[in-house]
């Protein structure tokens, strides 16, 4: 029989910043969270609830004070390239064009200058952006910048894909194109995916579980299970009921 | 109307009306032509210049190239110190703390006010116009560094580090480039202060360049030399500005259009 393991695996996690001698709430009390391979796992909380915290706890960006990080049973030390990164609005390079900003990662990744080029042009139509691999980041719109972002942190050919509200700084409605575009990749290039966003819906229409976190100290207080067909619709009453326990969860 | 054309015939148009009414406004008596000498007899002294020279042989060529070059070097000597210190200090935290309160005063300090102590460090030959001119330029490069170093953005850190880039991959690959726009503004704002120190750099020891052309005119009350030699500065300073703000857009074409209007 084959057991299970867990792809990325939290026990006990606990951060405290010393810098902050006021604050004297740790920023995560104490967190244990299981994520298997290919889940996409949505971290939602309140602002100042540690969810980036946690994310870059699993990304190797920051130390956790106490407690077992692990990745495929290794601890994390560092970040790495098994782990891609997506964050808010304007991490890309802006003196990098798209192409050029999806090709240093696939440098990075050891590809030589033919195959990042290849691997660039591939990425750019998976995330629909052929015919702009010229642009710089400042021509092309908050969307389409977080399109190229999403490219650039699959170049590293990552088995891990974390995502810190990347689709926060977006108006409404390109969230949502947003949203099934990820998706779309998501099921055609199966990752385990960490999420943070504060937007319930956000949540509801992506995960396959939600884990909602609660702040001072950080601590998980609700986590569901989603098991719907995606796309989903706002209208399907198990949401929207779904939606209600969050919502009273994060009172 | 094409919209370049309009752009081009508006302010010529303003500048025609404006030199016209000067020229009449002498022509009637309005201006007396030793405070305002009209823009026919400046351009019977350019040609003077030109020709014959001010002072006695000293041909506006000769003034025009002594003073680019003691700006020129003055300016790349506040390049070259002020580009590494900058990076250096805006790179370390405890050394920003430490060094900024000297820097607000050296900076603050009137770069002229300096001439005298100048004079009795490196004499009245050319050290001392150029010791001046990158004092003044230096402390705004510096600054200007010092900022940009400390305004790299903390998200594009991150994400270098995600993509395991650290040391000094990390230096030249994304801190350089991303403070390199600043670099370049500040290079414009220090070539400004050269233009302006230039003219009192030049008050002592020589005959040559314009600030010293402007200032020995003045004392033998010919304005009309004294505005030329004004013009003639202002005009080298816009096109040198100018040539580095195109130099900019060639070498940076990632930079959205900004037009900041940060002169001195």
């Amino acid at each position: 029989m084959k057991s299970v393991t867990n792809k990325i695996d939290l026990n006990n996690v606990y951060k405290k910043f010393i810098t902050d001698p006021e604050n004297m709430q740790p920023v995560l009390g104490d967190v244990s969270l299981q994520i298997e391979e290919n889940e996409f796992v949505v971290l939602l909380g309140r602002s100042g609830c540690g969810k980036t915290t946690l994310l870059n706890i699993v990304a190797g960006l920051e130390l956790a004070t106490s407690g077992k990080v692990q990745v495929d049973g290794i601890d994390v030390t560092g970040p790495g390239r098994g782990k891609g990164m997506v964050f808010q609005q304007g991490a890309l390079f802006p003196w990098l064009n798209a192409e050029q900003n999806i090709q240093f990662a696939a440098r990075k990744q050891g590809l030589n200058v033919e195959q990042s080029k290849e691997l660039s042009q591939k990425l750019l139509l998976l995330v629909g952006l052929a015919g702009a691999e010229k642009k710089y980041p400042f021509e092309l719109s908050g969307g389409m910048q977080q399109r190229v972002a999403i490219a650039r942190a699959l170049a590293l050919d990552p088995q891990i894909l974390l995502m810190d509200e990347p689709f926060g700084a977006l108006d409404e409605l390109t969230r949502i194109e947003m949203q099934n575009e990820l998706l779309r990749v998501w099921s055609l290039k199966q990752k385990t995916v960490v999420f943070v966003t504060h937007s319930i819906w956000e949540g509801l229409m992506l995960a396959d579980r939600i884990i909602v976190l609660a702040p001072r100290p950080g601590r998980i207080v609700l986590e569901k299970k989603i098991d719907r067909q995606r796309p989903r619709k706002r209208s399907d009453p198990m949401l929207i009921e779904l939606y209600e326990e969050i919502w009273t969860s994060l009172q | 109307m094409n919209y370049k054309i309009k752009s081009l015939l508006i302010p010529l148009i303003v500048l025609t009306v404006f030199v016209l009414s000067w020229e009449l406004a002498s022509f009637w008596g309005y201006l007396k032509p030793t405070r305002f000498p009209a823009p026919s007899k400046l351009l019977m002294s350019f040609l003077d210049l030109i020709f014959s020279g001010y002072p006695a042989d000293v041909t506006i060529d000769q003034h025009l190239l002594k003073t680019i070059e003691r700006i020129i070097i003055g300016f790349l000597l506040s390049v070259c110190l002020g580009v590494p210190f900058g990076l250096l200090i805006g790179g370390f935290h405890a050394l920003d703390r430490l060094t900024s309160t000297i820097i607000a005063f050296c900076r603050s300090i009137a770069t002229l006010s300096l001439l005298p102590l100048a004079i009795v460090w490196f004499g009245t030959g050319e050290q001392s116009k150029i010791f001046l001119i990158a004092y003044g330029c230096f402390w705004v490069m510096l600054s200007n560094v010092i900022e940009a170093v400390k305004q790299v953005d903390p998200l594009m850190m991150k994400a270098a580090k995600t993509m395991d880039i650290d040391g000094i991959e990390l230096f030249l690959k994304v801190i350089l480039p991303s403070v390199l726009p600043r670099i370049f503004a500040g290079m414009r704002i220090s070539l400004g202060v050269g233009f302006m120190v230039i003219v009192g750099a030049e008050m002592i020891g020589t005959v040559i360049g314009l600030g010293s052309l402007i200032m020995e005119a003045r004392t033998f009350y010919r304005t009309d030399i004294t505005m030329v030699g004004m013009m003639i500065l202002g005009l080298m300073g816009f096109l040198m500005t100018t040539g580095l703000a195109w130099l900019e857009k060639k070498l940076m074409p990632w930079q959205q259009q900004e037009h900041d209007r940060t002169s001195p």
